[in-house]
């Protein structure tokens, strides 16, 4: 008796491994790609990061200053990481949406512009989102030329639809908090709810792509 | 009272089993998201972060697959309990320096609290349980022959 409870659980113990093996391998859920746009490396990159991020929240801050800014410098080509970022303004905070529609216009003039622009904004975050000059911070570091543009973009319709469509996507995937960032790698996606240290996605990429 | 320790025994093994199968598969799952919860202990290097991510759930899975097998279940038990003093330490730590951290320890939701500091120590029972097993069976036939 004693021996064959021995056996039956040597058993259990493979059928749970077995049962993990195949847990592990669960496929990608297909997610809706419309409004995607990479913002370094190409939609073919073996990694993908989508970040869901709001322009007045210190964690999404941290996040771009210490981690995906440098993510965006060292990773971004086609052949290793597609980096893109989702505009989930939350409505506690008065003046990010206003910040999130000067990155999508930033965005439509190119990624140096996009990028420029969302370093300035959140380098003054404590500014702006005290005062709502949010303008002030755009026109440090655009051209007068690029400047006109964006202000004139920020009211196109489209710009406020594209947000609504990111804010839609994220409650579709459940998100609570900003900065929640997916990462898909090897047909398989990681929520990360949070900061994540540079250097820990760095060795998690290099696994990947050398 | 034998009968009563083996149940005692079954029922502490299967515990920590489930616990440790389950806690190491939630990790593997997504090892990203634990580092994450790792580095926000603010206690490790990042250097060893990934690395602790990606292998530490096996870890846990192969102790828990060990205290479903029953092989050398004292030294087994001893490992687990090491284990979940380390973790009670470091979450009493992150708690008292006051770091406001995911724990990590059943899923990704779970902040730091003395609720998650309660819990993990009351887990070590099963464990010293199991360690001291062979005592509390001398206890138990010292007690029946007097008897």
């Amino acid at each position: 008796m004693h021996l064959g409870v021995k056996r039956a659980m040597r058993l259990l113990s493979c059928a749970v491994l077995l049962i993990s093996a195949f847990a592990l391998a669960t496929p990608v859920p297909a997610n809706d790609q419309a409004c995607e746009q990479c913002l370094g490396g190409g939609l073919g990159a073996p990694i993908k990061i989508e970040v869901f991020s709001d322009f007045e929240c210190p964690a999404c801050r941290v996040l771009f200053m210490d981690t995906m800014r440098q993510v965006l410098k060292d990773y971004c080509t086609p052949d290793k990481v597609c980096v893109i970022y989702h505009e989930f303004p939350l409505p506690m905070h008065k003046y990010s949406r206003l910040a999130a529609r000067y990155s999508l216009a930033a965005q439509k003039l190119g990624r140096q512009q996009w990028l420029s622009v969302v370093e300035s904004l959140y380098e003054d975050q404590a500014v702006w989102s005290q005062n709502g000059l949010v303008n002030v911070s755009v026109a440090r570091v655009l051209s007068p030329l690029d400047y006109q543009k964006v202000q004139k973009m920020i009211d196109d319709p489209a710009i406020n639809q594209s947000i609504d469509r990111d804010i839609a996507l994220g409650q579709k995937r459940e998100i609570q908090s900003t900065p929640t960032f997916f990462v898909t790698a090897l047909g398989k996606e990681q929520k990360v709810v949070g900061g994540l240290p540079y250097n820990v996605l760095k060795d998690f990429f290099d696994k990947i792509v050398k | 009272m034998a009968a009563a320790l083996r149940i005692l025994h079954w029922a502490c093994r299967l515990f920590l089993a489930g616990v440790f199968l389950y806690s190491g598969y939630i990790k593997v799952q997504s090892p990203l998201e634990f580092a994450g919860a790792l580095s926000g202990y603010k206690l490790f290097p990042d250097a060893l972060i990934f690395p602790m991510a990606t292998y530490f759930p096996w870890l846990e899975i192969a102790l828990g697959v060990l205290f479903l097998i029953g092989w050398k279940i004292r030294y087994v038990a001893i490992g687990g309990a090491a284990l979940l003093l380390v973790f009670t330490v470091l979450l009493t730590v992150t708690y008292l320096r006051g770091i406001d951290a995911n724990c990590g320890c059943f899923g990704f939701g779970d902040r730091i609290s003395p609720r998650t500091i309660a819990r993990d120590s009351l887990m070590l029972l099963p464990a010293l349980l199991l360690v001291f097993e062979a005592r509390l069976k001398k206890l138990a036939a010292a007690e029946t022959s007097v008897v």
